[in-house]
C-alpha cells in the first residue's frame, strides 16, 4: 500500500532551501569565535590560578617541612592530680533484692608541657567523674 | 549543567542545517532580510543558552526561531503592517534555490497558494524535521489537528499541481 502523499512529501523534500546570506554565516562565525575566546580566556585565567594555587601548596608543603623540623619540643615538667571530691548518696534496693551505696568521685588531672627553646607551655587539664555503686551488707 | 553536545562543531552543524533553518525563518517573517535576522539571533540565543541541552537540539532550534520571529513582529507594535506585508510578499518560489525543472518549480510556487496555517505545518515537517506531535508543541495545537493540516496541504498541492500540468 502506498503513501498518497509520500510522492508530494518526496518533492517537496527535494526542493532546496536558499542558503543563509554571508552577513548571516559571517556573524554567527564572529559570535562562536568571540565566545570561544571568552572561554579561552576563563580557561587561561583558571590555569592561571590554578598554578597560583599549585604555588600556594608546594610553599605550603615546603614551609611545612621546615616548621616541622623547628616545632616545639615539649617536655613533660608538671603532673598534678587534685584531692577527689566524694559525695555519697542514699543506699538503693538492687534488682536482686541486696543495697548498695552510690558514691560519686571527682577529680582533676594537669599535666603541664615546656619547650625551653620557645619558651612556651601546653596545659592539659582533664576533669574526671564516676560514679560507682558500694554494696552495703544487711544483717 | 554538563554539556550534552561538547563534542558538537556548531559552526559545521548550522553550515549543514542552516538552509532549512532559513526556510523555517521565512515562513514566518515578511521578507528575506528578517528571515535572514531571525535566523542569525534565534541561533545565537540557541547556542548561548540551549546548546549544552541534552535530547535533539534541531527542535529547540526551531522553538528559538519561532519565539524569535514573534519578537520581530511584535517589536514596535507594527504586527498589524507587517502581517499585510507578509501577504504581499508571498512568493514562495524565492524560498528556494531555482529548479529546472518545472514541474518542482510549480510545486515551489504552490505553497504560496496554502493557508499560512497548513503552510508552516508543511514547512515543519518537511524541512523542520518534526513529527506531528512536535509540531504540535511548536504550534500549540493537538498533533491531530497538525495532522489534519498535512493532509489538507498535500490534498490542495496535489490538486493544484494536477491542474497545472493539464494546463
Amino acid at each position: 500500500m502506498t503513501d498518497p502523499d509520500h510522492d508530494i512529501e518526496q518533492a517537496l523534500a527535494s526542493l532546496r532551501p536558499r542558503a543563509p546570506g554571508p552577513a548571516v554565516t559571517a556573524h554567527l562565525a564572529h559570535e562562536l569565535d568571540a565566545s570561544s575566546s571568552r572561554r579561552g580566556l576563563v580557561i587561561a585565567w583558571s590555569a592561571g590560578l590554578s598554578a597560583l594555587a599549585a604555588a600556594f601548596v608546594a610553599a605550603f608543603v615546603f614551609l611545612g617541612g621546615v616548621a616541622e623540623t623547628e616545632s616545639p619540643n615539649y617536655q613533660l615538667v608538671h603532673v598534678e592530680q587534685s584531692r577527689p571530691d566524694v559525695q555519697f548518696f542514699r543506699p538503693v534496693q538492687m534488682n536482686d533484692g541486696s543495697y548498695a551505696r552510690p558514691m560519686r568521685v571527682r577529680w582533676q588531672d594537669t599535666t603541664r608541657w615546656e619547650d625551653t627553646r620557645s619558651n612556651t607551655r601546653l596545659i592539659n587539664y582533664r576533669p574526671n567523674d564516676q560514679l560507682t555503686l558500694l554494696p552495703l551488707e544487711t544483717n | 549543567m554538563p554539556d550534552a553536545h561538547a563534542d558538537q562543531d556548531w559552526r559545521a552543524w548550522f553550515t549543514e542545517h542552516g538552509a532549512r533553518l532559513r526556510l523555517i525563518a521565512r515562513q514566518w517573517t515578511r521578507c528575506e532580510a528578517d528571515a535572514d535576522d531571525v535566523l542569525q539571533e534565534a541561533f545565537v540565543r540557541f547556542w548561548k543558552h540551549q546548546r549544552h541541552l541534552p535530547g535533539n537540539p534541531n527542535a529547540l532550534v526551531v522553538t528559538s526561531l519561532r519565539r524569535a520571529a514573534l519578537d520581530l513582529l511584535r517589536r514596535g507594535d507594527r504586527r498589524a503592517a507587517r502581517e499585510k506585508v507578509v501577504g504581499d510578499d508571498m512568493d514562495t518560489v524565492t524560498w528556494f534555490e531555482s529548479e529546472a525543472d518545472p514541474r518542482l518549480a510549480a510545486l515551489a510556487d504552490s505553497l504560496k497558494l496554502l493557508p499560512a496555517e497548513q503552510r508552516e505545518v508543511v514547512v515543519l515537517k518537511v524541512w523542520g524535521d518534526l513529527t506531528f506531535e512536535e509540531i504540535g508543541e511548536q504550534l500549540s495545537i493537538s498533533p491531530n489537528t497538525a495532522a489534519s493540516r498535512w493532509r489538507y496541504a498535500m490534498e490542495a498541492l496535489r490538486k493544484h499541481i494536477t491542474a497545472r500540468t493539464h494546463d
